[in-house]
C-alpha cells in the first residue's frame, strides 16, 4: 500500500522528517518497503493554456503550440509531441530555465520550428510513471499557479506491507490512528456533517440479503442528478500518488474514501439495474449466490463462469458485482450516469479469498475484504461518500440510508492481567500506562474484574474480583480490530506501543571470555597435533642452572620462590625450553628415536604484566614413521620451515619479513624468525650441540639434528585481533606461466632472487615457483642451477604473447644484473 | 568432393582403429570431427556446388560425420574397457599398511580441560582467565580466609620473594571478575593452581582446577546441582549420578562436597571409590555473602553458586590412570595413546 505524507498529515499533526516516519512505522511493526522522495519542482513550472496546436508539417506528431502562460511578452510558442495535445487544454508549462533531473528546458528548434519551453507529462514532473501523454489540468485552474502548488510537492509516498492481521491499518486513517497512538500526537478524523438537503423525488430500489453468513452488513444510498466529470486536481493528485488512477468524480470518491477509512465502496449505475418482478416499485440490489455458470461480464473487460459458492451483487435478473471482488461493465458508472446506487457493505473474508483466488481477480477492494474488516464500518465510510458525491458531483440524496444487518457484529471485552505483561515481555508496565495506550489505540477501559481467559460480549457480565482470582483490567475492544481477540494480543500491543527497544536484554552479550584469544590457542596446538607433535606438561618452575647452561641470566627478569620443594625449581619459569630438552632426554633414554614435542604455557617473566603464553617445540630424528613404500627422511631446514610456513596461512598472518635470528642455544646461520610488525612472533632454529650436551643429550652419537620453534603466542594474540580476511574476486583473464632455468652464484639467496623476479612487474607476476635446485656434474663449482616458474595475470586483459616475451626478456635482464645469473 | 569424403572416411576408419589411449582418441576426435577438421570444411565448401546438388551432398557429409562418430565411440569404450580389466587383474596385497601422515597428541589433562569449557560453554558459561602469580589479597582476604588459617603457612602456599604467592585455586579468578563486572557473571575459570606438596600417586604441587561461578539474581543451590549433573553426564555418560553433601569452606555458605556415583563400578563399590560407591569431585556452595560484599555485590539482591574441580583427577578417573605422577613424565608412549582424543 502506498501512502503519501502529505496526504497522512491530514489526518495526524506532526512535524516529522521522513526518516522520523520511516522509522515511526517500522517500530509501529509497519515495514516499509520503498520510500519514494517527489522533491520540490523548479518554480519555472507552472499552469498554462494551449491557445492554438496544429500540426508541424513534415513531422507525423509533433505540434507548435501558442500557449498562455500569462507572460508580459505575450504567447510563447511550444512544440510538444503529445497526441492529447490539443487547442483550449490546461497543462503544465515548464519554461526555459527549468531544470528536471537530467533535463534543463532550453530554448529548442524543432523542425525548424523554434519552442520556448515543454509541456510536462505525469512522469516528467516525477509523479508516476505515466507518459502516454501530457498532463490535462482542469479546464478552471488560473493559469501561472506553480506546479508545487498544483501538485502538492514536496511529498514523498512511502510504499507499506501491511501484515496480515491488521485490517484496520488499510487505510491513511488507520496508519493515522496507530503513529497515533505509538507517538502520543493527535490524531485529526475528518469532521462528517449531516445530511440536510435531499432530492425532490426518493427513488425506489428492493434491498435484500440472501445470504447473511457472507454478507453481515449491506449498507446502500441512493443518489439522483448526479453529473460525471473529472475530479478536482487535488484528488486526483492524491490517486495517482498512492497508486491509482483519476477515472471520473464517482469512481474517484469510491476510491478516496476507501484510501482513507480503509473500506471498499462501490457505485452502480441505479439506470441500468433491474427490477426483480415486472410488479416491483424500483430495481432490485439482491445479495446471493451465483446461479451454476452464471456468467458476468467485469468491469476489466473479461467474462466470467461463475460457480455457485461465488457471492454476487446481483439486480433483479443479472450479477452487476463480484460481491467485494470487482463491478460489472453491465452496471458500471459512465459518462452518461445521473442516478446511482452508493454500497458500503461487509462480506467474509475466506469467501472473498475463495472467489478472487479461483477466478484469478484482485483488486484495491478484494485485497481489503479478504483481510477481514469490521461491518461496523460501513456507516461511516457511506456517510463520507455522501459528503463527496454532495461536494464533486452535484449528487442529491435520493434515499434514506438503506442498512440490511442481519449478523451482527458482537462487541468483545477482554481482561488483561497487568503482571502477564511484565511475565511475557520481562519488565513491568504500570497500569495507568497501559489504559493510555489502549485507550489510544480505541480500547476502552470498562472496570477491574477478576480475570478470565475467554471474551465477554456483555460488559454485565464481568466477573467481581475476589480473593482467589487474579485482578484484571477489563477493556472494550474497538470494533475494527478484529485481531485483538484475547490477552496477549493486547500485551503485545502495549509492547509494540511502548517499543521493543525498551525490552531489557536479561543476560548482557558475552564480555569476560577472550575468545579471539581462545582460538588461536587452539589453532597453534591443532596444528603441532596434526604435524605429529605431543603435547607435554610441566612444571612452572624453571632451574637457575639451566637457564645457565641456555645462557642466560636467571637473575634478570626472574620471579623467585621463597620456599621451593628444591633449589632446581626455585625460579618461575621464563623458558619453557629447559623442560621440553628434559622430556627429549627421557624419551631419547627410552629408545624413542623420531620425537616432536611441543608445550603451550605461560611464562612469568617479571617485567611483564601478565603471563604471557608461549609455545615450544622440539623437534628431531625422521620427519615420519617409516613406511614400505614412502621412504621417511631426517628432519631438515626445510621440513622445519614447512610447519612454521603452514601456521603462518593458517592464521593468515600478515608477515613483514623473514630473516635470520640468533639466541645463544641455536646454531648461527640456522635460525630464522617471521616478523609481523617489526616483532619475532614465530622463530626456529638448529639447536647447539654443545648446548644439548648440556642436559644429557648426544646429538653427535646419535647422528640426529634438534630442531626448536618458539612462537610468542602472546604477541602472536595480539597481532592477529581484529583482523579479517577480505575476499578478493577471482581473475577474470587467465594466468600464464613461464619457466626458467639458470646458474646462480652460491652467494645469491632465493629469497632475493624471487623478489628480483616480482620487482620487474609486481602488478603483473603474481607468484614465484621454485621448481628444483641441482648442484652437480654439469654446475661448475660455487653455482647452483635453479628451475623457476612465474605467474603473469593480468586483472583487466589478456596478456599478449608479444608481451609476455617483454616481461621474460627483463626478468632475464634484472637477473643477469642483479644476481649475475647465467642462463642454462 | 565425392572421392575426396570417401576418401577421408576411409583414413579415418584405419586411424580410428589404430588408437591405443585415451588421447589419441581426443586427437581423432579433434582430427576428424573438431571446428578445423576436413569434414567441417566440407560443410563450407557445400556452395561450390550446383544448387540441386546441395543437399544431397550436405546429406552424404551428415553421414559421413555419424558413421566417424560411432567408430570413435567405440574405439573409446574398448580402449576403456581394457584398461578397467588391467586394474581387476593387478595383484595388489590390500592387507599391507596405508600411508598416513602421522600425527601427534594433546596431553590428556587439556584434552579433559577442553571438554570441561566445551561442557560449561555449552551451558552459557564464559572461560576467565586470571594471574598464577597473586597477592595474599585476592587467594585468602577476599575468600574470607581466616589470617591464622593453616593454608597460608609456607608449608601449604609457595610463596615468592617479591611478596607475592602462587595461587591455591582458581577462585582468585572469580573475585577478579566480580570486582570488575557486574552480575549476571557466568563463568568458568581453569588453569595452574600450586601448593606446597609433594609429587606422590594423588598430589601434585603443580596442578590444574576448573572453578564455576554463577552469579545472578535468584541463584540457588538448585541451580548448583543442575549445573554439577549436567557436568557429570557431559563428562561421564547418562548413568552418571551426582550429589553434594555438607562441608565446609570460608568462602561459601553453605557449602558442600561434590561427589559423582563411581565411574568404575557404577556406584556397586570397588577398588575406585573404595567401596564407597562416590567419587569425591570438589568443593563446592553458594558464595558466602561476606564474599559478594567484599566485591561490591548486595548479597540481598543477588546470589551465586561456585564450585571447584580437580582437571587431573578427572582425567585420571576418565582414562583409568592411576598415578598423578604419570602425567609430568610426558612420556610419548603414555601421550601416543592420547592421538584419538585430541583432534
Amino acid at each position: 500500500m502506498k501512502i503519501s505524507k502529505n496526504w497522512l498529515s491530514h489526518y495526524l499533526t506532526h512535524d516529522l522528517s521522513d526518516n522520523q516516519l520511516n522509522r515511526a512505522l517500522t517500530f509501529s511493526g509497519i515495514e516499509v518497503e520503498a520510500t519514494q522522495v517527489m522533491p520540490r519542482l523548479p518554480e519555472e513550472l507552472i499552469s498554462a493554456k494551449v491557445v492554438t496546436a496544429s500540426a508541424i508539417e513534415g513531422s507525423d506528431h509533433l505540434k507548435v503550440c501558442q500557449v498562455d502562460a500569462n507572460d508580459p511578452a505575450g504567447l510563447l510558442q511550444v512544440v510538444c509531441g503529445a497526441a492529447n495535445c490539443r487547442s483550449g487544454m490546461m497543462v503544465v508549462l515548464a519554461r526555459i530555465g527549468a531544470v528536471l533531473g537530467d533535463l534543463t528546458i532550453k530554448k529548442a528548434k524543432l523542425r525548424g520550428v523554434e519552442s520556448f519551453g515543454m509541456l510536462c507529462s505525469e512522469r516528467e514532473i516525477g509523479l508516476s510513471e505515466e507518459h502516454g501523454g501530457i498532463i490535462e489540468l482542469p479546464a478552471d485552474t488560473p493559469i501561472g499557479v506553480s506546479a508545487n502548488e498544483l501538485f502538492g510537492l514536496p511529498d514523498t509516498v512511502f510504499e507499506l506491507e501491511i501484515t496480515p492481521n491488521r485490517s484496520d491499518l488499510l487505510g491513511y486513517i488507520g496508519i493515522a490512528r496507530d503513529l497515533s497512538a505509538n507517538l502520543g500526537l493527535p490524531l485529526k478524523l475528518p469532521e462528517i456533517k449531516e445530511i440536510t438537503e435531499f432530492a425532490k423525488e426518493t427513488l425506489p430500489l428492493k434491498l435484500r440479503i440472501d445470504e447473511p453468513e457472507l454478507c453481515p452488513r449491506y449498507t446502500a444510498r441512493l443518489f439522483s442528478d448526479v453529473v460525471i466529470k473529472a475530479s478536482p486536481l487535488w484528488l486526483q493528485v492524491d490517486l495517482i500518488k498512492s497508486g491509482l488512477r483519476p477515472i471520473s468524480n464517482v469512481v474517484d470518491i469510491t476510491n478516496f474514501v476507501m484510501l482513507e477509512q480503509g473500506h471498499p465502496l462501490h457505485a452502480f449505475d441505479y439506470d441500468k439495474l433491474q427490477k426483480e418482478n415486472a410488479g416491483d416499485e424500483g430495481p432490485a440490489v439482491i445479495v446471493r449466490k451465483a446461479k451454476p455458470l452464471e456468467s458476468f461480464h467485469a468491469l476489466n473487460k473479461k467474462d466470467y463462469q461463475l460457480r455457485d459458492i461465488d457471492l454476487v451483487i446481483a439486480d433483479g435478473q443479472n450479477p452487476s458485482a463480484l460481491a467485494g471482488v470487482m463491478g460489472s461493465s453491465d452496471s458500471a458508472i459512465s459518462s452518461g450516469t445521473t442516478r446511482i446506487v452508493l454500497e458500503s457493505a461487509a462480506f467474509n473474508p475466506s469467501s472473498i479469498r475463495r472467489t478472487s483466488y479461483h477466478h484469478k481477480i484482485s483488486s484495491d477492494s478484494s485485497y481489503r475484504f479478504e483481510r477481514h474488516l469490521s461491518p461496523e464500518c460501513t456507516i461511516v465510510t457511506s456517510l463520507r461518500a455522501t459528503e463527496m458525491l454532495i461536494k464533486y458531483a452535484q449528487a442529491k440524496v435520493a434515499s434514506e440510508l438503506m442498512d440490511p444487518y442481519p449478523l451482527v457484529d458482537r462487541v468483545k471485552y477482554l481482561a488483561l492481567r497487568p503482571a502477564n505483561f511484565e511475565r511475557l515481555i520481562g519488565y513491568p508496565m504500570d497500569t495507568q500506562q497501559i489504559k493510555s495506550y489502549l485507550t489510544r489505540l480505541g480500547c476502552k477501559f470498562i472496570k477491574e474484574g477478576a480475570w478470565q481467559k475467554d471474551a465477554l460480549e456483555d460488559a454485565a457480565q464481568i466477573p467481581a474480583v475476589t480473593a482467589d482470582k487474579p485482578a484484571a483490567l477489563w477493556f472494550k475492544v474497538p470494533q475494527n480490530r478484529v485481531d485483538l481477540v484475547r490477552e496477549a494480543d493486547l500485551i503485545e500491543e502495549l509492547a509494540r506501543l511502548d517499543g521493543y527497544d525498551k525490552i531489557p536484554m536479561k543476560t548482557p552479550p558475552s564480555r569476560i571470555m577472550d575468545h579471539h584469544a581462545n582460538r588461536i590457542q587452539e589453532i597453534v596446538s591443532r596444528h603441532f597435533v596434526s604435524q605429529g607433535f605431543f603435547e607435554v606438561l610441566n612444571y612452572s618452575f624453571n632451574d637457575p642452572a639451566s637457564l645457565q647452561d641456555l645462557g642466560m641470566d636467571p637473575e634478570i627478569n626472574t620471579q623467585k620462590l621463597i620456599n621451593p620443594q628444591s633449589s632446581n625449581q626455585s625460579i618461575m619459569r621464563v623458558s619453557l625450553l629447559p623442560g621440553l630438552l628434559e622430556n627429549i632426554r627421557y624419551n631419547l633414554n627410552h629408545y624413542e628415536r623420531d620425537l616432536k614435542l611441543f608445550e603451550l604455557a605461560r611464562i612469568y617473566p617479571e617485567d611483564h604484566e601478565t603471563e604471557p603464553l608461549r609455545c615450544t617445540a622440539l623437534l628431531t630424528g625422521n620427519k615420519g614413521e617409516t613406511h614400505w613404500k614412502y621412504k621417511t627422511n631426517a628432519l631438515d631446514f626445510s621440513i622445519v620451515k614447512g610447519i612454521m610456513e603452514s601456521l603462518v596461512e593458517l592464521l593468515d598472518l600478515q608477515v613483514d619479513k623473514v630473516a635470520e635470528y640468533r639466541a645463544p642455544w641455536l646454531m648461527q646461520a640456522n635460525s630464522l624468525a617471521w616478523y609481523v610488525k617489526d616483532e619475532p612472533v614465530l622463530l626456529m632454529g638448529l639447536m647447539d650441540a654443545e648446548v644439548c650436551e648440556k642436559f644429557g643429550i648426544d646429538l653427535g652419537t646419535l647422528d640426529q639434528q634438534l630442531w626448536m620453534i618458539d612462537i610468542d603466542l602472546h604477541r602472536l594474540i595480539e597481532l592477529t585481533r581484529n583482523v579479517e580476511l577480505t575476499y578478493r574476486d577471482l581473475p577474470r583473464f587467465p594466468a600464464v606461466y613461464r619457466d626458467l632455468s639458470f646458474l646462480v652464484p652460491e652467494s645469491e639467496k632465493w629469497l632475493a632472487i624471487s623478489e628480483y623476479v616480482k620487482s620487474v612487474e609486481p602488478e603483473l607476476i603474481s607468484g614465484v615457483q621454485l621448481l628444483d635446485q641441482y648442484r652437480g656434474k654439469q654446475v661448475p663449482q660455487g653455482f647452483r642451477s635453479l628451475h623457476i616458474r612465474f605467474k603473469l595475470q593480468d586483472e583487466e586483459k589478456t596478456l599478449t604473447e608479444e608481451r609476455i616475451e617483454q616481461i621474460v626478456a627483463s626478468v632475464i635482464e634484472v637477473l643477469t644484473k642483479q644476481c649475475n645469473i647465467q642462463m642454462r | 568432393m565425392h572421392t575426396q569424403l570417401e576418401e577421408l572416411v576411409a583414413k579415418a576408419e584405419e586411424n580410428i582403429a589404430a588408437c591405443r589411449t585415451p588421447n589419441d582418441i581426443l586427437d581423432a576426435r579433434a582430427a576428424y570431427l573438431g571446428k578445423k577438421s576436413v569434414l567441417n570444411g566440407l560443410y563450407a565448401r557445400l556452395r561450390e556446388l550446383a544448387p540441386e546438388e546441395r543437399p544431397a551432398f550436405g546429406q552424404l557429409i551428415n553421414e559421413a560425420r555419424a558413421k566417424i562418430e560411432t567408430l570413435i565411440a567405440a574405439q573409446d569404450k574398448e580402449i576403456k574397457n581394457a584398461i578397467r580389466a588391467q586394474q581387476v587383474q593387478q595383484e595388489l596385497d590390500l592387507g599391507m599398511p596405508g600411508w598416513m601422515s602421522p600425527f601427534g597428541s594433546l596431553h590428556p589433562v587439556t584434552i579433559v580441560r577442553r571438554k570441561i569449557e566445551a561442557v560449561f560453554m555449552s551451558m552459557g558459561f564464559e572461560v576467565a582467565q586470571g594471574p598464577e602469580i597473586e597477592d595474599e589479597y585476592h587467594n585468602f582476604d577476599a575468600l574470607n580466609t581466616p589470617q591464622d588459617h593453616p593454608s597460608r603457612n609456607l608449608a601449604d602456599t609457595f610463596y615468592l620473594q617479591n611478596g607475592k604467592l602462587l595461587r591455591t585455586q582458581t577462585s582468585t579468578v572469580q573475585i577478579r571478575v566480580m570486582e570488575k563486572y557486574k552480575p549476571p557473571i557466568k563463568i568458568i575459570s581453569p588453569g595452574r593452581c600450586y601448593r606446597n606438596d609433594k609429587p606422590d600417586p594423588s598430589h601434585s604441587p603443580v596442578f590444574q582446577q576448573v572453578e564455576a561461578l554463577w552469579v545472578d539474581k535468584g541463584i540457588s543451590m538448585s541451580d548448583l546441582k543442575d549445573s554439577l549433573q549436567n557436568f557429570a553426564t557431559a563428562m561421564f555418560g547418562v548413568d552418571v549420578k551426582s550429589r553434594i553433601r555438607p562441608h565446609f569452606f570460608p568462602f561459601t555458605e553453605p557449602s558442600a562436597e561434590m561427589d559423582i556415583s563411581c565411574v568404575s563400578c557404577a556406584g556397586e563399590g570397588c577398588r575406585v571409590c573404595k567401596q564407597s560407591g562416590w567419587l569425591e569431585m570438589g568443593g563446592a556452595g553458594m558464595v558466602d555473602p561476606a564474599v559478594l560484599e567484599m566485591v561490591g555485590i548486595d548479597p540481598e539482591i543477588y546470589s551465586g553458586f561456585a564450585f571447584g574441580l580437580g582437571i587431573e583427577r578427572i582425567a585420571m578417573l576418565k582414562y583409568n590412570i592411576g598415578d598423578m605422577r604419570i602425567l609430568f613424565e610426558n612420556d610419548v608412549r603414555m601421550l601416543r595413546q592420547f592421538r584419538g582424543e585430541s583432534l
